[in-house]
């Protein structure tokens, strides 16, 4: 069977979108984002995560017993992400300390045990790649978009410099966390839904003037 | 034979085969990227300078020189961990602050600057800290509250800092962390103390 790479790219990234439209991820979404920089920081790792642990689940999906494959993968994941913490501590320190408590919990983080039961344990090794590849992205714009907003709006700053001394400190708590998210996905649930009702028209339209 | 072909054989064999594998690679990962108490060290020289320093011992908790690895404890204060001349006559203190939210500690990094037979406070950053659940409101404005104070001339007017006493000469609160301002000002007035009772020979 031949791999849609398109509609791999387009569910990760925008209508199977793991923040924004499943919602999934809340924890760090929501204590993570108060930079910018925090954002591209759990981004990132959670794609290498995603991107790895997805390839080797494929590799033995054949492998591992369905009575145990979820301790199996936690394992699986478990190693990426020590990996990661590993090759943060040493390499970007900074980001390591920023993202705390919230890097080791990468592994119980739903949406890569979600990818790693619902599509890597059922596809092929390419394809799996891309899905993590593609819901890494998916994940880490959506982390950067509100973790500039809160940075800009709740500090004054983006990406750590800063811009004017005001600030509503309000988007820098939690419950400026819950706000910015909500409109987040208010907003991109109407940018979606209005394309796709653009593209449904647009089919119509063609139809039409096909059997015209 | 069967044994072997049983599903909670395959599943043990499974589960124990990705351990065994993950372990031996994180095992040599570790080994690879670890990171020494030095590297730690000149990290923070690099955050407090912008860049990197040498610097020569005069105390460190973690050295394996018996006569430079005890800490000087304050008590009810704090303690001091780690003492650090720099190649530019700065001293750099590495102290952790007791009393905080929970009676939690707050660790900092001090760098003091001499002029004379004086030593004046030029930076504080964050370490780490425990117990403490409110530290994103203490801010670049709180650390920079213990700037260019006279250490000695504190020590000597008994002008210690705090988060408490408004009427204070040095009072630095944090509103609504005030647990967690008292253990910072802790850690701080350790710095004042030792350079107070070691003068010029600290």
């Amino acid at each position: 069977m031949k791999t849609d790479f398109k509609k791999i790219a387009k569910d990760g990234v925008i209508s199977s979108n793991p923040t924004l439209k499943l919602v999934l991820g809340t924890c760090p979404t929501l204590a993570l984002t108060t930079a910018a920089m925090n954002g591209i920081g759990m981004g990132l790792a959670v794609t290498f995560v995603l991107i790895f642990s997805n390839v080797i689940i494929s590799l033995m999906r054949k492998a591992i017993p369905k009575e145990v494959r979820i301790p199996a993968f936690i394992l699986i994941i478990a190693t990426f992400v020590t990996i990661v913490r590993l090759a943060l501590d040493y390499f970007l320190p900074d980001i390591y300390e920023s993202l705390g408590l919230y890097l080791p919990l990468i592994v119980v983080n739903c949406i890569i045990l979600a990818r790693a039961e619902s599509f890597a344990s059922k596809n092929g090794v390419l394809a799996s790649a891309a899905d993590g590849l593609f819901m890494g992205v998916g994940f880490t714009t959506a982390l950067t978009l509100m973790g500039t907003v809160r940075e800009i709006l709740g500090s004054g700053a983006i990406f750590g410099h800063k811009l004017w001394d005001f600030s509503i400190g309000f988007f820098s708590s939690s419950a400026g966390a819950f706000f910015t998210y909500a409109v987040f996905i208010a907003l991109f649930a109407l940018i979606t839904d209005k394309c796709s009702e653009k593209s449904k028209h647009k089919k119509a339209n063609d139809k039409i003037k096909e059997n015209a | 034979m069967s044994f072997f072909k049983t599903a909670w054989f395959k599943c043990i064999a499974c589960l124990l085969s990705i351990a065994v594998i993950s372990g031996a690679l994180l095992a040599v990962l570790n080994d690879a990227l670890a990171v020494s108490p030095e590297m730690r060290t000149m990290r923070a020289i690099k955050k407090i300078y912008g860049e990197e320093k040498e610097y020569s011992v005069v105390l460190d908790i973690d050295s394996k020189d018996d006569t430079k690895n005890t800490a000087i404890v304050y008590d009810g204060v704090g303690s001091v961990n780690k003492i650090y001349e720099i190649d530019n006559g700065d001293i750099l203190f590495q102290t952790t602050g007791y009393e905080g939210y929970k009676n939690g500690t707050i660790t900092l990094w001090i760098r003091t600057a001499k002029t004379g037979n004086d030593y004046s406070i030029e930076k504080v950053i964050l370490e780490k800290y425990e117990k403490q659940t409110l530290m994103s409101k203490l801010t670049g404005d709180f650390y920079n509250g213990f700037k260019l104070i006279d250490a000695t001339a504190a020590y000597n007017d008994g002008s210690l800092f705090t988060a408490r006493d408004k009427t204070a000469e040095n009072y630095n609160p944090v509103s609504g962390a005030t647990y967690s301002a008292n253990a910072a000002c802790n850690a701080v007035n350790c710095v004042i103390r030792y350079l107070g009772e070691n003068g010029g020979n600290a």
